[in-house]
């Protein structure tokens, strides 16, 4: 009995000591920008649920009218954009990613992944320069030439903006 | 019993060596994120670059130089960073580069090894090899694409090659496309999922009803197929209608090469993937035809409803079927059921590399029926998929399979188990 209650009180001292560790290093950990979307400017749309941005991003809808298609642009890996993409948007690990573009060009759903984008440069070009092209960027620093897309009505840096 | 124990540590050992070989180096990360903002770094020293010589060009003033560019028109940044490809306008290398050029041929494959030990008597334990498929996706033009999908397939004399699918596909929009081949025929849901590819499924073989060769489900449609989004919202409903060769002499067999009656076979689907659960689908689906025996005719109908959850943590599949066979000649009517309700879970562990899974099949058949092999039974399986890599993985199953009693003039037959290994993979 006195061991178990020397052991609770080493435990107890252990988690009061690192709470304000565990505080402080939170506080010094700036806030991450949230993601934006961003399509080229020619394309219509301006707003967009969250589960219309998945829909598009899965590959269920592939026009956005009937002349223009959608083309995903997406980040390669490491990039925060794709961990976002694929945390909020997806629900998919890295592996499950790949197979679900695997799977889904089996299916005849589909002849492309989203192409593979390895800067921020090359994204914006791409944006700007492909009709219906849509991608995600860290909102601060969105470019002139694309066109900010609306997520449930929101912008980054409102409250509730989902992807972040 | 010993043999299969040593099949297990054979298997154990073999998915520790590969994913040894596979585990990336702990710092490649780090590697690959100071790569990545050495790209960004020198893509900016570009940027400065570019704008000095801009600016350089400029102080020399417009009469340095006869060919100098006229000054840019003064539209909205929007639109002068847009250059339209079709238009004329200048296009980056790199986008150039990440243009899709047509026909734009991909090729993936997919293989499977196998081993299986049973108590059935008269069978031999041993190692098989599974489909060699190969999938090929072409896109002709923006909106006309070709898919194909083609198998080798191992017999005791020899091998097969079998045309799985081949179809030209047009896309109007999300909600009209138009295709025309051999088909996968959408009725329920894991013969239009999985296809061919046992690395896709998490199972080492398919549910009886949708069995390669088998005759439960036609699983092949020749002719042609309608496809598309319904606009509904958040329900995310859509559609599948197909008329084409229903079932050939060999009722295993669409008339790939003709119909066998002047009657054409349809399939019409409707499912949902509502957007606020995402990972589910629920779909039902119905198909009619004729089939022509040598000893009579029958007018098909087939009945099929699904539901699944395609999340991995946890995965759901569950699908019926009932298939309606009418005698044209005496109107004996028949009814077969098949169903199975399979159940797994990624677990969170090992990162999430194994998910272990159950499935329930039952199969009811009726003695009057006269189309089918009369094949009544109940099965149960589970096992564990370990994806030992993003595209292979190693399946461990044991099943146990209970056939029909003796009645009506067949045969009892026993009770079945056995363990099935298999390592499946994509290239």
């Amino acid at each position: 009995m006195t061991n178990m209650l020397k052991y609770t009180g080493t435990l107890l001292t252990a988690l009061v000591l690192l709470i304000p560790i565990h505080n402080f290093s939170s506080a010094q950990t700036p806030r991450e920008s949230d993601v934006a979307v961003v399509v080229n400017a020619d394309t219509p749309v301006t707003n967009l649920s969250l589960a219309e941005v998945r829909k598009v991003f899965l590959g269920e809808r592939q026009y956005w009218n009937a002349k223009l298609p959608v083309v995903l642009l997406i980040r390669a890996p490491v990039a925060r954009e794709r961990d976002v993409v694929l945390r909020v948007i997806y629900q998919m690990t890295e592996a499950q990613f790949k197979q679900y573009w695997v799977a889904k060009i089996f299916r005849a759903e589909v002849t492309a992944p989203p192409k593979i984008v390895y800067s921020n440069d090359l994204q914006y070009e791409l944006v700007s320069a492909i009709p219906g092209a849509i991608a995600f960027v860290d909102s601060r620093n969105v470019r002139p030439g694309v066109k900010m897309v609306r997520v449930d009505g929101m912008l980054p840096g409102d409250k509730s903006y989902p992807l972040r | 019993m010993r043999r299969p124990l040593f099949f297990i540590a054979v298997f154990c050992f073999a998915a520790g060596f590969v994913r040894a070989q596979d585990a990336p180096a702990p710092d490649e990360k780090e590697q690959i994120k100071a790569l990545l903002a050495r790209v960004e770094l020198l893509e900016k020293q570009v940027a400065e670059l570019k704008a000095t010589q801009v600016a350089s060009a400029a102080s020399a003033g417009p009469s340095s130089s006869a060919t100098a560019k006229p000054a840019p028109s003064p539209e909205p940044p929007a639109r002068q960073a847009a250059p339209m490809p079709e238009h004329g306008g200048q296009i980056p290398p790199e986008v150039r580069q990440l243009e899709t050029h047509y026909p734009s041929l991909q090729i993936r494959g997919f293989a499977d090894a196998d081993f299986s030990a049973t108590d059935q008597p008269g069978t031999t334990s041993g190692f098989n090899l599974g489909q060699f498929d190969l999938h090929i996706a072409s896109a002709l033009s923006q909106k006309i694409s070709y898919f194909a999908e083609i198998t080798v397939n191992a017999h005791p004399q020899d091998y097969t090659i079998e045309m799985e699918r081949t179809f030209i596909r047009y896309d109007y929009n999300d909600f009209f496309k138009i295709s025309f081949g051999r088909f996968h025929t959408p009725v329920g849901y894991w013969n239009t999922a999985f296809h061919h590819g046992a690395w896709l499924q998490t199972t080492v073989d398919r549910p009886f009803m949708v069995k390669v060769g088998g005759t439960f489900t036609p699983l092949h449609l020749v002719g042609a197929l309608a496809e598309g989004n319904i606009p509904s919202g958040s329900l995310g409903l859509g559609y599948n209608v197909g008329i084409g060769n229903g079932r050939g002499a060999n009722i295993a067999r669409p008339g790939d090469a003709g119909d066998i009656n002047n009657n054409r076979a349809w399939v019409a689907k409707l499912f949902a993937r509502p957007g606020k659960s995402y990972g589910v689908e629920l779909g039902a689906s119905v198909y009619r035809d004729k089939i022509t025996l040598p000893t009579s005719e029958f007018r098909e109908w087939i009945s099929n409803a699904y539901l699944v959850w395609t999340k991995g943590a946890p995965e759901f599949l569950a699908e019926f079927d009932n298939v309606n066979h009418r005698n044209i000649a005496t109107n004996a009517v028949a009814n077969s059921d098949a169903m199975y309700a399979q159940f797994g879970y990624r677990l969170p562990w090992f990162e999430r590399t194994l998910k272990p899974y159950y499935r329930f099949e039952y199969t009811h058949m009726p003695l009057s029926e006269q189309v089918f092999t009369y094949q009544p039974q109940v099965e149960s399986i589970a096992g564990l998929r370990y994806d030992i890599s993003s595209f292979a993985a190693f399946k461990s199953e044991y099943r146990y399979s209970a056939s029909h009693p003796a009645q009506g003039g067949h045969p009892a037959m026993p009770a079945v188990s056995g363990v099935f290994f298999q390592t499946a993979f994509t290239f």
